[in-house]
């Protein structure tokens, strides 16, 4: 049992990889790097073989992109900032189909690893969206008007405004990007966890018998599924608070 | 075959997306099997970290494992300064095997590589990729609408052209009505006309027919009277023995006649 103990993996090592290549450079190459890079890879080949398709009924590949722009545009533009929105498409289309691939490789076989259970990618878009969100603030409402609008919400008690500004600073400007990034990266950290932890144990508890190894296995089974809508839930959370993000900037009064 | 047959043509098979279904869950029971081992779904174990530790040692001209128990036993016995200091540093190694870094803080690396990723795929997806795919949905919608609106023009022509025919037969079908009220009419008159001519024909035989059997009563009766009174005259004579006048004779019989016509 002492091998066993030593073959599971220390919470941190799950999600340290070793460098593949450039090694003890910026460039540094690791599993997690590469799964960023397919992230990015599997989009720029869904969009682009669904622009070169163009079949009057989409299927397939097509069928993928379309539909990713259809729900982009009703259930989160729509729904979130308005027909204005719609220039926000390509960077919230971007945003959800990079988060949703990275997730996915949380359910790929022999990959099994959702790069956004690293810190990397969640935090820099996550400072993407801020940057954007604040600078369409300022474009559209001026400096003065955004941090007023921003900090001081019409419609509340004015004495009430000693304690709701200090909140919306702190929210804005320092939470939302935080949040967006740690819900991100922990739900996905979390899924992995699971799935490695039911993994070692039917690994380990298979030469116990059938039915000890089977229980954690037909667990494992559901929880893979389970990432599979997380993945897709997480992704979706993201883009539409981004989303509502920028919408708060450019429409105050909402 | 049979049991489409059976079935009235409708295939009892699997269909073609169900059967899909079956072997995509299948692929995937198989490949989380596949992948249930800590080896492929973890990272750097720490035994595997602690063993390639340990085979990298070197002490004393020894390796691995001979050269970790040599260093023990020398750094025990406190004799050798160096060989403490290197077990102690050992000791460090075997330690980072179980220490990592905060899993919050990222690593620049993967920062960079997820900043070129992200950019890249922006930039792709802002100039080239989504305008091409929504320009192809765009186009499409277009085509769908200019489809519905000819369909609607067309169908309303069509509706035109319906309530023109119908228009026509309606009026074929009062022309034809009116046709035959007037056919009907023009029988009835000739039918009447037929009637009356008939009924004229008939009531002008029937007078004419009247009138003969008048003729030849009263023909008879003439007839009948001169022969009776000739034979009247004749019984009379002999009876009485003697003759009558002409004017007496006949004045006489008609007398008769009359009385006996009068009592018929």
């Amino acid at each position: 049992m002492s091998i066993f103990a030593l073959d599971f993996p220390a919470v941190t090592h799950l999600f340290e990889w070793p460098d593949i290549a450039f090694s003890d450079t910026y460039l540094a190459l690791n599993k997690t790097s590469l799964i960023y890079l397919a992230g990015m890879i599997l989009t720029v080949v869904t969009f682009g073989l669904a622009a070169r398709k163009r079949a009057l009924v989409p299927s397939g590949v097509q069928h993928v992109a379309e539909g990713g722009i259809n729900f982009v545009e009703q259930n989160i533009v729509m729904q979130t900032i308005g027909s204005d929105g719609r220039r926000f498409m390509p960077f919230l289309t971007s945003l959800f189909f990079f988060i949703f691939f990275i997730n996915i490789f949380e359910v790929i076989p022999f990959i099994q690893f959702p790069g956004n259970s690293r810190m990397a990618v969640p935090l820099l878009l996550a400072l993407v969206v801020w940057v954007i969100y604040n600078y369409i603030g300022i474009r559209s409402q001026g400096l003065g008007g955004y941090l007023k609008n921003s900090l001081f919400p019409p419609g509340v008690p004015k004495a009430l405004y000693l304690i709701v500004a200090p909140i919306e600073l702190f929210s804005t400007f320092l939470i939302r990007p935080l949040s967006l990034a740690i819900r991100l990266w922990a739900n996905m950290m979390a899924g992995h966890l699971l799935l490695v932890t039911f993994a070692v144990l039917s690994a380990a508890l298979w030469g116990f018998g059938y039915v000890p190894g089977l229980l954690p296995f037909f667990m494992l089974v559901l929880l893979t599924a389970f990432e599979i809508f997380v993945s897709a839930l997480q992704a979706f959370i993201f883009t539409i608070l981004t989303a509502v993000y920028i919408g708060g900037s450019l429409h105050p009064e909402h | 075959m049979r049991a489409r047959i059976q079935d009235g043509g409708r295939a009892r098979r699997p269909s073609r997306l169900r059967r899909r279904a079956i072997a995509g869950a299948l692929i995937f029971l198989v490949a989380t099997g596949l992948g249930t081992s800590p080896v492929i779904a973890a990272g750097e174990t720490p035994g595997a970290c602690v063993v390639e530790k340990v085979e990298a040692l070197e002490f004393g001209g020894r390796h691995g494992g001979e050269a970790l128990a040599l260093l023990e036993e020398t750094a025990a016995r406190g004799v050798d300064e160096g060989a403490e200091e290197k077990f102690k540093s050992f000791e460090k190694k075997l330690q980072s095997c179980l220490d990592a870094p905060n899993p919050i803080i990222p690593e620049v690396t993967e920062i960079i590589w997820g900043g070129i990723a992200f950019v890249v795929l922006l930039a792709l997806m802002q100039w080239k990729l989504f305008p091409a795919v929504k320009r192809g949905m765009d186009r499409r919608a277009e085509k769908i609408r200019d489809d519905l609106d000819a369909a609607e023009t067309a169908r309303t022509e069509a509706l035109e052209v319906k309530a023109g025919y119908e228009a026509e037969l309606a009026d074929a079908r009062a022309e034809a009505g009116r046709i035959i009220d007037a056919a009907r009419s023009d029988a009835e008159g000739v039918r009447v006309d037929l009637i009356a001519r008939a009924e004229a024909e008939a009531a002008e035989l029937r007078q004419r027919a009247d009138q003969d059997v008048e003729a030849a009563k009263r023909q008879a009766l003439s007839d009948m009277q001169s022969e009776v009174s000739a034979i009247v005259i004749g019984a009379a004579e002999t009876v009485i023995g003697r003759n009558l006048d002409h004017d007496t004779q006949v004045e006489l019989i008609e007398s008769y006649i009359d009385d006996v016509g009068s009592r018929n």
